[in-house]
């Protein structure tokens, strides 16, 4: 029987790795965590028999070699993956360890990482916490301000870890990730804002469902916590991020991208011609609404852009000034002659264009 | 940023490598013709020194090279008999010019007859005329030239005829004779494929003159008067220029513009491809000066609708239009109704005695296209008098040396007959 008690200092250590993720136990776990002189007094011995034993169908290892181990991170208690198939395939059940009244479903049952069970628990709280605080410095304006905010991120961190004052950090916690999520997404929260659906259960009502049974029974309006930085008066402007932090940069949106243009911002400005919808020429009669050419997409205003294009493509330029003017020109020029000259050196006349292809 | 009519014309080819002052023309045609001289009278010294030499192979070799010279059609100057002594008598650059000329309008004959579309001819001549600006008719042969040029114009304007039915338009002119100096031919022109003609300008403007007169003309920002107001200062314009304001009603206007445009079009199709007109004027330009020869009033008129007569442009604009319609109206085919018969026949003469000048100086190493071409390339005919024998045969050498290397990799090629005992 593994009962989530409290056992005497004598029990062996690794029957509390066994229940580490129990509520009621994680203090005395911490505590006996925290105490190196105990785990060096008694290391754990080398044949672990009860590890190999599951403690809801007590079948051994030694029977039965393919046993696996599974935990659900609600409450980390161990059992094997027969047992696990057998409670939880009809669907969310309580923990089947005494004294667990915790839910447990089957799809986030998983082998377990660490040995430690402990460790197991911090590292997936560290991850939710990680995923959640994810500011780097470049987000605030001084090396303090982040140095608070990191500060901030570990006692919150290790007041979920050590479960003190669970429900109000949890609270603050969810707060900033919807908060968080509100500005990466604005148009999802103003989405949700414009047509609450009141079939639906309202969002603060999920949140709440999604809780466990003993943070239900809790008033959620706690706004009183004296570790961490002060939470912001629950103010009508500004709604409640659960967490506050100074020197934080306001989060600048990225520009939204702009159409592609193919013509990288140039335009066809036309000074001396202005198109008009329709001409009437006696020889573009038959190309107008012939089907032989509009069934390919010909338009015949395509034409009539180009040919005024074309009438007007040069019209400004004045061959003889603008030749002259040119600059680049000269210098190629007294290159190609160059290379005449070169050519005529070599000894015979040679032809002008480059007759060799080699 | 905007950009103009007049930014997507300097961004063309034709402006940037085929226009040129007239001092630049000039003095790039003498060039050619001194360089051409000079090679025609090198290479023909050199090959009556090689005959000089072989006295005995000398008939030999001079009939093999008759038979050689049907399939080009054109006599050469270095088997005529002259004596070692004598200079040859190179074109002049005036000379090359007048022939040049004739080139194309024979180009211009070739695409009537052959009923090319008409910016399929036009392109085909102005290649021509490009190609004549780096070299000289003694180097390569007129006929060879405007057939291909033709038949690389017929490809660039999308009218795609397969090369042996081109070749077939022909009598006696076989495929390999009109590709042969397509390379030479793109070289020359520095792969500058695009021509920009005026004939879709003269289009456009035909249309905006035909709402002018129908009264639907919409006129530029700048422009303050109304459409009707800018028709009926159209209905009121001189016939002639200095003469006085007419009347006319709407349907005698637009006729007034058809006619104008009909002229117009027809200086496009001949008398501007066959002057430089191309290399000194813009399209729009050369469309109007075509405009201009047909209804002076009705294009100043116009031009003025565009270009108002204060604008700084306006008068730079007239004297380059006239100076360009100077330059058509000069042309042959535009006084060819007021030339008597007798010019036209001395012309005629002028021009035959000219060719036969032509054959008296060819250069001897240009005559056979064909066979240059094919020396060029991998199946290099043994000892072709083009290629140097050192570098035809260190070609040779290369060419068996990769041979043998990709054979030790790939092993040899497969027998032809399947391996078939012969």
């Amino acid at each position: 029987m593994a009962l989530p008690t409290r056992r005497a200092s004598g029990a062996p250590t690794k029957r509390l790795a066994e229940d580490g993720g129990a509520s009621p136990l994680s203090r005395n776990l911490h505590n006996l965590s925290l105490q190196p002189s105990n785990a060096t007094a008694r290391p754990p011995p080398q044949t672990d028999t009860s590890s190999d034993i599951c403690p809801v169908c007590k079948s051994s290892r030694y029977l039965n070699p393919n046993m696996k181990f599974l935990v659900n991170p609600e409450c980390y208690h161990k059992m094997c993956e027969s047992c696990v198939d057998r409670i939880f395939s009809h669907g969310p059940a309580p923990c089947p360890i005494a004294g667990c009244k915790r839910t447990l479903r089957k799809a986030r049952f998983r082998k377990q990482t660490f040995e430690d069970l402990k460790v197991e628990r911090e590292v997936d709280i560290r991850k939710r916490v990680a995923k959640a605080m994810n500011k780097c410095e470049s987000d605030f304006e001084t090396l303090k301000d982040y140095n608070d905010y990191l500060e901030t991120v570990e006692s919150l961190t290790w007041n979920l870890i050590l479960k003190v004052d669970v429900d109000d950090t949890e609270r603050r916690l969810r707060l900033w990730e919807d908060a968080q999520k509100a500005e990466l997404h604005p148009n999802a929260t103003i989405r949700r804002n414009l047509d609450p659906d009141p079939s639906l259960p309202s969002d603060t009502a999920h949140v709440v469902l999604k809780k466990g049974a003993t943070q239900r029974k809790l008033p959620i309006n706690t706004t009183t916590s004296n570790n961490g930085p002060n939470p912001p008066a629950a103010d009508d402007k500004a709604p409640d991020a659960g967490f506050s932090f100074a020197g934080l940069k306001k989060r600048i949106a990225p520009e939204p991208e702009k159409p592609f243009d193919p013509y990288g911002g140039w335009s066809f400005d036309p000074q001396f011609y202005v198109l008009q919808e329709d001409y009437n020429t006696p020889w573009l009669a038959p190309y107008k609404d012939n089907p032989d050419y509009l069934a390919g997409g010909y338009d015949i205003t395509d034409f009539y852009d180009r040919a005024l294009g074309d009438a007007f493509s040069g019209f400004g330029v004045f061959i003889e000034e603008e030749v002259k003017a040119r600059k680049g020109s000269a210098k190629a020029k007294k290159g190609t002659a160059k290379a005449v000259k070169a050519a005529a050196s070599n000894g015979a006349v040679k032809d002008v264009d480059m007759d060799d292809v080699f | 940023m905007k950009l103009t009519e007049d930014d997507s014309y300097r961004t063309s080819t034709q402006y940037k490598h085929w226009s040129f002052t007239p001092a630049q023309l000039a003095s790039q045609r003498r060039k050619t013709n001194a360089r051409a001289s000079a090679r025609v009278r090198a290479n023909v010294a050199r090959q009556r020194a090689e005959r000089a030499q072989l006295p005995d192979n000398a008939n030999a070799n001079a009939s093999a090279s008759e038979t050689d010279r049907t399939g080009s059609g054109v006599d050469t100057g270095a088997n005529t008999p002259v004596s070692a002594d004598h200079e040859v008598d190179c074109l002049t650059q005036d000379e090359e010019m007048r022939l040049v000329d004739t080139f194309c309008e024979r180009a211009l004959e070739l695409g009537k007859f052959c009923k090319f579309p008409t910016e399929v001819t036009a392109t085909g001549i102005q290649f021509l005329r490009r190609f004549y600006l780096f070299n000289s008719p003694m180097t390569y042969e007129g006929q060879n030239i405007s057939r291909t040029a033709m038949f690389i114009a017929n490809k660039t304007e999308g009218n795609h005829t397969s090369v042996e039915t081109y070749a077939a338009r022909f009598p006696k002119v076989t495929a390999e004779q009109v590709l042969a100096p397509e390379y030479l031919l793109v070289q020359a022109l520095r792969f500058n494929f695009e021509i920009r003609h005026p004939f879709r300008g003269l289009k456009g403007g035909h249309m905006e003159l035909l709402e002018m007169a129908r009264g639907h003309f919409a006129p530029l920002p700048a422009d303050e008067r109304t459409s009707a107001g800018v028709q009926r200062e159209m209905q009121h314009l001189p016939l002639k220029p200095g003469g006085p304001p007419t009347q006319l009603a709407v349907p005698a206007l637009e006729k007034r513009v058809a006619d104008a445009y009909a002229f117009a079009s027809n200086v496009l199709k001949t008398a501007a491809l066959l002057t430089d007109a191309y290399f000194l004027y813009t399209p729009p330009q050369i469309w109007l000066s075509a405009h201009l020869l047909a209804d002076e009033p009705l294009t100043l008129f116009y031009l003025s609708a565009k270009l108002p007569p204060t604008h700084p442009a306006h008068a730079k604009t007239v004297t380059t239009l006239a100076a360009c319609a100077a330059l058509l109206a000069a042309h042959r085919s535009f006084t060819s109704d007021t030339t008597s018969a007798d010019a036209k026949a001395a012309r005629n003469k002028a021009d035959a005695a000219l060719i036969k000048k032509l054959r008296s100086c060819r250069d001897p190493d240009k005559l056979d296209l064909v066979k240059l071409n094919q020396a060029q390339k991998r199946d290099a005919v043994e000892g072709s008098g083009a290629l140097e024998g050192g570098k035809a045969k260190r070609r040779k050498i290369q060419r068996e040396a990769y041979e043998k290397e990709a054979d030790e990799f790939w092993g040899p090629e497969l027998a032809k007959n399947g391996g078939r005992p012969v």
